[in-house]
């Protein structure tokens, strides 16, 4: 693993500018991060099934959609509960959510989509049960955090493949990446 | 040991010059960057860098994986000749370009005589070179 979950967090912390308020926010309103989560996972889950290479993933193995729903009420609740107040435990856990996107073999293209159905059902539920813009922009913030780490998962995972098969050298890999990009 | 950059410039120049059919020579490190290079018109020299060391060490894998010991050095051979890729020390590859008129037993010589001198100026351990 060539990166840091925790020092990763702490820069995305800084990047989407998630403050201390924006975590009283959540956790204040982690009871209705719980109560809603179900609902979510049906909304989510809905959507991926539309999608005929998702539904392939997603039903791939006996159990898999129950699983993954089951993870998924967990994941959206912990955007609320922060774990470890959006601490190591919280890094290392979106983390581990990155890279069992790229071992189940769900392609990086499906995954901002996959978000913004998240985003757009949660902010619709927050407009229904009169919660506050500041607490949709929190929970936007935290989500945008746990794509990021989606997103570098594929990228560690595809260039820490070809290091180990190749023996190149991670400035090696970046110059053939930077030399190939100029080309293009 | 300073490495003098226009000595080990001088010594590949000289090597392109003399050796018998030999196009061209590069001297890069492992991350692919050019350390010395002559090479002919028109070709680029930092993908050739790059490329030379991400072939070596590709090489090292493979030969690794088939179990093929030690690698002294990659032959490609082409139509229009041959590109030699010997390791020079830990840091450091050299890439010999010959015609398709090259003898490759000379070529290989040349190599080996070249070698213990572009050691010296390179400070790393010189490497025993089979031929």
């Amino acid at each position: 693993m060539a990166i840091e979950p925790a020092v990763f967090m702490e820069k995305m912390v800084q990047r989407v500018q998630l403050a201390d308020a924006d975590k009283a926010l959540l956790a204040a309103e982690a009871s209705w991060g719980k109560d809603v989560a179900p609902q979510m996972a049906d909304i989510f889950y809905d959507h991926l099934g539309r999608d005929e290479e998702m539904n392939a993933i997603l039903n791939a193995t006996e159990g898999r959609v129950h699983r993954l729903r089951e993870t998924f009420v967990e994941w959206f609740y912990e955007m609320f509960t922060g774990i470890d107040n959006w601490g190591q435990a919280y890094a290392h856990s979106r983390w581990k959510i990155g890279l069992v996107h790229v071992r189940i073999g769900i392609g990086s293209q499906h995954v901002v989509p996959a978000m913004a159905v998240v985003v757009n059902a949660v902010r619709k539920q927050l407009r229904q049960d009169g919660k506050s813009d500041e607490l949709s922009d929190a929970l936007g913030k935290i989500c945008m955090i746990d794509l990021a780490f989606i997103e570098q998962a594929y990228f560690e995972v595809s260039s820490q493949a070809v290091l180990q098969e190749t023996g190149w050298t991670q400035a090696l890999f970046q110059r053939l990446i930077a030399r190939g990009a100029n080309t293009m | 040991m300073a490495i003098n950059a226009a000595k080990l410039q001088a010594s590949l120049q000289q090597f392109v010059a003399n050796a018998s059919n030999v196009q061209g020579a590069s001297i890069v490190s492992p991350d692919g960057l050019a350390l010395a290079t002559s090479l002919p018109g028109g070709m680029d020299e930092e993908r050739v860098a790059a490329m030379s060391a991400a072939m070596l060490s590709l090489g090292e894998r493979i030969g690794r994986e088939l179990s093929r010991g030690k690698i002294d050095r990659i032959l490609v051979e082409g139509d229009h000749g041959y590109g030699i890729l010997t390791s020079c020390t830990d840091d450091a590859v050299l890439l010999v370009l010959a015609d398709q008129g090259a003898k490759l037993g000379i070529i290989n010589l040349e190599i080996k005589n070249v070698m213990p001198e572009l050691q010296r100026q390179l400070g790393g351990t010189a490497q025993p070179l089979s031929i």
